[in-house]
């Protein structure tokens, strides 16, 4: 299990078009992927999940990878994260 | 299925001005004092009768909580000479308490307004018996400071019995529940589903605000099941029931074949009747859904199936020179 903390850096925040890329990218590894944000913990691999939390700039998140190959799904979605969603 | 007990959460404190704000229409809580001290923090859910702390003895003053003030609270105070009153009342306004609650129509003492506005904590008023406004106002905190978890997977009221449809992303939680609703079955939340534990053995499950009846279907997109079924499709809450874990049929893994030893999921302490549920090309989990809905029951309301099932064969290998019988002996001549 890998535990890693990351902001939300654009301006629009984790708005639906960079949460559907979140789940796509999720969904491509074995591993589970749980986002958690003031104590509300959500699968990453679900869109409205993504949504739900409504993570504005600035906030912070904290990604769980769990599997076998968490340590590629880590490092994809966290450098997209990281990018800010491409909008920067 | 795992359960990860970090992700409960729990409010540590509320504030009097949310307090307020939530008793205010519900219980008819007014505000009699200026409107101060609505930043503090109620830290407790319990409420506290301070007769001992207006008598002198503080030692254990349970300061952090909401502080009721019924009859004989106000009688005491009312029967002191106005210098006491004032010693006593203000020996209760130093503690840092959130906020006061006079019930049964009493009005605060003119002291007790003076100390209110000097030490800035408000006063609220309801014309409630105490034991109700106990009552109401406890449950509410009791609410409020409850332990909850958010779940991954899909919640309908089937048959009045709530089913919280776990397993993996793509098992087909969101379609279960879509055809459940489409058979007549009542949606509470999709994929994200916030579980809190209410009172002891009681498990409530809501959606979110924002999320509310929108649910995901894999190749269409984000559809409203309120706007596309009507009201009669949906419901906010829902007492949780049933845990049915959705899985791929595994060879090696054990289904449960007579029903006789129930299987259970441990939710924040709360034991909840959980059946695994393997998915196979031909089965309609829907329709199986039902099935353990109506089953759970029957079982409710006192018929076990597997346990009757069970005494009648052991009653059977009982009986002396048995044969195996038809149900019935003799078929007559009604061809039917």
């Amino acid at each position: 299990m890998l535990e890693k903390k990351v902001v939300i850096v654009n301006d629009a925040g984790l708005h639906t078009r960079p949460a559907a890329t979140i789940v796509k990218l999720a969904a491509k590894y074995k591993s589970d992927l749980f986002i958690i944000k003031d104590g509300l913990e959500i699968n990453g691999k679900s869109i409205i999940g993504v949504m739900t939390l409504a993570a504005e700039k600035g906030s912070e998140l904290i990604l769980r990878f769990d599997g076998e190959d968490e340590e590629q799904a880590a490092e994809e979605i966290i450098d997209y994260f990281k990018r800010g969603f491409d909008e920067m | 299925m795992d359960i990860n007990s970090k992700s409960i959460i729990k409010n540590s404190n509320i504030t009097v001005k949310f307090f307020y704000e939530n008793t205010r229409d519900r219980f008819g809580l007014k505000l009699i004092s200026e409107e101060v001290g609505f930043e503090r923090e109620i830290l407790d859910q319990n409420l506290h009768r301070p007769g001992l702390a207006l008598a002198g003895f503080v030692e254990l003053f349970s300061s952090k909580r909401v502080q009721l003030f019924g009859n004989t609270e106000m009688r005491f105070i009312e029967q002191l000479d106005d210098n006491k009153k004032l010693h006593s009342l203000e020996r209760l306004f130093k503690f840092d308490i959130p906020c006061l609650v006079i019930s049964n129509g009493n009005s605060p003492t003119k002291e007790m307004l003076h100390l209110s506005e000097k030490y800035k904590i408000p006063i609220f008023m309801t014309d409630a018996p105490t034991t109700k406004t106990i009552y109401l106002l406890s449950d509410f905190l009791d609410d409020q400071f409850a332990p909850r978890l958010s779940m991954h997977g899909s919640f309908v009221d089937v048959y009045g019995v709530g089913m919280l449809f776990v397993g993996k992303s793509g098992v087909g939680k969101s379609e279960v529940a879509l055809d459940l609703v489409e058979r007549g079955h009542r949606l509470v939340a999709d994929d994200v589903v916030i579980i809190t534990k209410k009172g002891e053995g009681i498990l409530m499950g809501a959606g979110t605000d924002l999320v509310k009846h929108f649910m995901e279907v894999r190749g269409i997109g984000i559809i409203d099941v309120r706007s596309m079924f009507g009201v009669r499709a949906i419901r906010f809450q829902k007492r949780l029931e049933v845990v049915i874990d959705l899985e791929i049929w595994d060879m090696d893994t054990e289904y449960t074949r007579t029903g006789l030893d129930d299987s259970t999921q441990d939710i924040m302490g709360i034991k909840i009747p959980y059946v695994k549920l393997p998915i196979v090309p031909g089965k309609n989990i829907t329709v199986i859904s039902e099935i353990i809905a109506l089953n759970y029951l029957l079982k409710h309301y006192g018929y076990d199936a597997p346990k009757v099932f069970r005494d009648k064969l052991s009653a059977k290998i009982k009986e002396k020179n048995r044969t195996t019988k038809r149900t019935i002996d003799y078929f007559e001549h009604d061809f039917e």
